[in-house]
């Protein structure tokens, strides 16, 4: 095996004491998300969370890309100089790490654009980034599992790879998204407080088999029935990890609902509720 | 040579046979957590890895999924996964009863609600870093022999190779794309155990078997199988 250099040893320390101290990592991203909201009087949006993962991790801008209503990803927004620019590009082309992290490759992280190995694979977009001054592009998916949103873009003017510390920030910033993404979509313009717990339990087992059920149930995708499951939650004022509880423990059911106008996505109860008309009756998805 | 030798042996050739270019990270723990306990002298085993929040994430089991999820998630405020992790060492608690609860007064309750007497938590390291641990449990209380121990490290340490490509695990940035992967992996399967379980009205549990033999016998990996289940391309999951 080969030797470690003493950067990489120091780098691999860094990196235990920051998964140490990560449990709080989801509040001091919340906190900054939320800071930056107030100085604006308004509550937090997607915005705010493009701006706050920029400054967190040293970066010139961020561009977000999501999956469209007609099924074709497309940038939605972005912050900092030419950022908005090169989001365009990239999707233009077809080309660059976003793209590539949206097909599946996971995380891309490109320390230096002006590297050999970056302008084969993107022999356009590589040079027009560069020309822009921009030098690494860091593309975290914004997903959990099928539920696969969008690509969160991180630019960086100097090269070079991004630390342990900003590394584990920006997917923490990638969660974020994800759940600031869900609750848009399902109407909660919640306060910071009830996404801060939430944060968390994203990464719970029992959140995503609920989801897998609730996606049957209704009939829909699992990003919605995650947002369903979130709304749910929300709007009875319960932890998202009890909500899941009660599904896989087929105590709760969603029913799709009958006059297609969607909102609270309120299922039947209990099971053990008196079925009286068929209008409580859970039924399966199609 | 013993059979225990011989079945060692056998298990490390299969286990490297499986770490081909493009393997399934899944399929290969779910191998592993098997193997452990067919090798050594516990009852289950549990693969966890942790994640950029500081979560512990169940990847792997032996069996009794739902309830090793359980055992997992607890440790993330407390247990020897956590204390593994916080000190890079070994930790064996051989009698929960005598000694565990003043440990661990949520986890070793829990643990032994679930049938177990005896816990040990093997580090998953990479040079400084601990990625993960493995979590071993026994019915029986009392201590594993030594070399029980050293052979669960270094099935531990094949874990860390299996999710980390070894060769090309030299940088963070790396080795962080590649647990990132796995886990997103984990919670894939997690959905498709949903859209199963309903699908057929069975438990999540059930499910899970499904899917696991489903890959086997048509030589899928875990994940791909998952991603059919839930995007709907495959819909007779039945076991054969």
């Amino acid at each position: 095996m080969a030797r470690i250099c003493g950067e990489e040893r120091s780098k691999w320390r860094a990196d235990r004491w920051v998964r140490l101290s990560a449990e709080h990592r989801a509040d001091h991203v919340w906190g900054a998300i939320v800071e930056r909201a107030r100085a604006e009087g308004t509550d937090p949006s997607l915005r705010h969370v493009l701006h706050a993962c920029a400054a967190a991790v040293g970066a010139a801008g961020c561009g977000l890309s999501m999956v469209g209503a007609t099924g074709a990803r497309e940038p939605v927004l972005a912050v900092g100089e030419y950022c908005d620019e090169l989001e365009e590009l990239q999707f233009t082309l077809g080309q660059g790490p976003g793209v590539d992290a949206a097909a599946g490759d996971g995380v891309v992280l490109v320390p230096d654009l002006a590297a050999g190995s970056a302008v084969r694979r993107w022999p356009v977009f590589a040079p027009a980034a560069t020309d822009r001054g921009v030098r690494g592009l860091f593309a975290f998916p914004v997903a959990a599992g099928a539920a696969r949103v969008g690509v969160l873009d991180v630019y960086r003017r100097d090269p070079g790879a991004l630390d342990a510390v900003r590394l584990a920030t920006a997917l923490a910033f990638a969660d974020a998204v994800l759940v600031v993404v869900l609750d848009e979509s399902g109407g909660i313009a919640g306060g910071p407080d009830h996404r801060r717990d939430a944060i968390l339990p994203e990464r719970l087992a029992e959140v995503h088999q609920a989801a897998g059920m609730v996606s049957v149930q209704l009939g829909v995708e699992v990003s919605e029935a995650l947002v369903r499951l979130r709304a749910y939650a929300y709007v009875h004022e319960r932890r998202l990890a009890d909500v899941a509880a009660e599904v896989v423990a087929r105590r709760l059911r969603f029913a799709p609902d009958r006059r297609g106008t969607d909102d609270t996505a309120i299922g039947s109860e209990m099971m053990d509720a008196p079925p009286n008309s068929d209008q409580d009756r859970p039924e399966g998805g199609a | 040579m013993s059979t225990t030798d011989r079945r060692v042996r056998e298990t490390f050739v299969e286990l490297a046979d499986t770490l081909v270019d493009d393997y399934d990270v899944l399929g290969f723990l779910d191998l592993l957590a098997h193997r452990v306990v067919e090798l050594i002298d516990v009852d289950a085993c549990g693969v966890v890895l942790i994640d950029h929040h500081g979560t512990l994430n169940l990847v792997a089991a032996s069996s009794e999924e739902t309830r090793m999820l359980e055992l997992s998630q607890l440790q993330n405020s407390e247990g020897p996964c956590l204390d593994t992790f916080g000190t890079g060492r070994r930790v064996s608690m051989v009698d929960l009863v005598a000694g565990g609860d003043e440990r661990w007064p949520r986890f070793a309750p829990a643990a032994r609600g679930a049938g177990f007497a005896a816990v040990y938590a093997l580090p998953m390291r990479l040079r400084d870093a601990v990625l993960g641990a493995m979590n071993l449990f026994g019915r029986e209380p009392g201590p594993l022999a030594d070399e029980s121990l050293a052979l669960g490290q270094a099935l531990a340490d094949v874990a860390t190779i299996g999710i980390l490509h070894e060769r090309t695990a030299r940088q963070h940035e790396v080795v962080a794309g590649q647990l990132q992967s796995a886990l997103d992996s984990r919670i894939l399967v997690e959905q498709a155990k949903g859209v199963l379980a309903e699908r057929l009205s069975i438990s999540v549990d059930d499910a899970f078997a499904l899917l696991r033999g489903h890959a086997r016998s048509t030589n899928s990996k875990l994940r791909d199988v998952a991603a059919a289940v839930v995007d709907g391309t495959i819909t007779d999951v039945r076991r054969t």
